[in-house]
């Protein structure tokens, strides 16, 4: 495995537990009502401890982060096959919604988190499983 | 990502140079032993700077490593 997938991987593990911790917080938050102080300050706890968490995850790992040409076009590639699914993915989950209810009714407000996480995780996952994918499409031969 | 028209001798040259292993190469032109073996699979074409290091690993140029053929070309 190189670098490449390696940081791949990590992503991909990393934002999957920030994503289902995040989703937790707010399912949390969203059953207890909390506006205004009571929830800044809660997003301020949660808010500091997965800056740190990234913080560590992503410093000690800086030195892994160089890619040569060849990745680095396999990370922009997979970059913007991200972009692209992750446009597809949000026009959907804002537009069916639209058809589904109607333009003249009411959707709860827990939904905008969702809609948010859904869509970070969706261009994580993509970005990530596009390298992987692509590594592993090249494969690997000779000694 | 490949490029057909452009084939190249760094197997030839690897084991003309003590029998080079691919990682050998890859320290030496400063790119990770994946991208040494697309290139010499033919399955990514190198920058022109990486084409100069890989080519300066042999002490020899360019051309010798790599060969470019048109594709309206017969030869």
């Amino acid at each position: 495995m190189n670098r490449l997938q390696k940081a791949a991987w990590i992503n991909l593990i990393a934002v999957t537990i920030c994503v289902a911790f995040a989703g937790l917080c707010f399912a949390f938050l969203a059953k207890r009502n909390a506006r205004g102080l009571d929830f800044i300050l809660i997003c301020f706890v949660v808010g500091s401890l997965g800056a740190t968490a990234f913080y560590f995850l992503y410093h000690k790992r800086s030195p892994e982060a160089r890619f040569d040409e060849r990745e680095k076009m396999i990370y922009s590639r997979a970059f913007t096959l991200s972009a692209g699914i992750t446009m597809v993915f949000l026009a959907g989950i804002c537009i069916v919604p639209f058809y589904i209810l109607g333009g003249q009714n009411l959707m709860h407000v827990y939904y905008l988190p969702v809609i948010f996480l859904t869509t970070l995780f969706t261009a994580q996952f993509t970005h990530s499983v596009a390298i992987l994918i692509q590594c592993e499409l090249e494969g690997e031969n000779g000694r | 990502m490949g490029d057909n028209n452009l084939s190249n001798r760094i197997r030839r040259f690897r084991f003309e140079h003590g029998e080079m292993t691919q990682q050998e190469l890859a320290d030496k032109a400063g790119v990770t032993r994946q991208t040494i073996i697309a290139i010499e699979g033919g399955k990514y074409a190198p920058s022109l700077p990486l084409a100069f290091r890989i080519a300066r690993a042999f002490n020899a140029t360019v051309e010798d490593v790599f060969q470019y053929r048109d594709a309206d070309s017969d030869e």
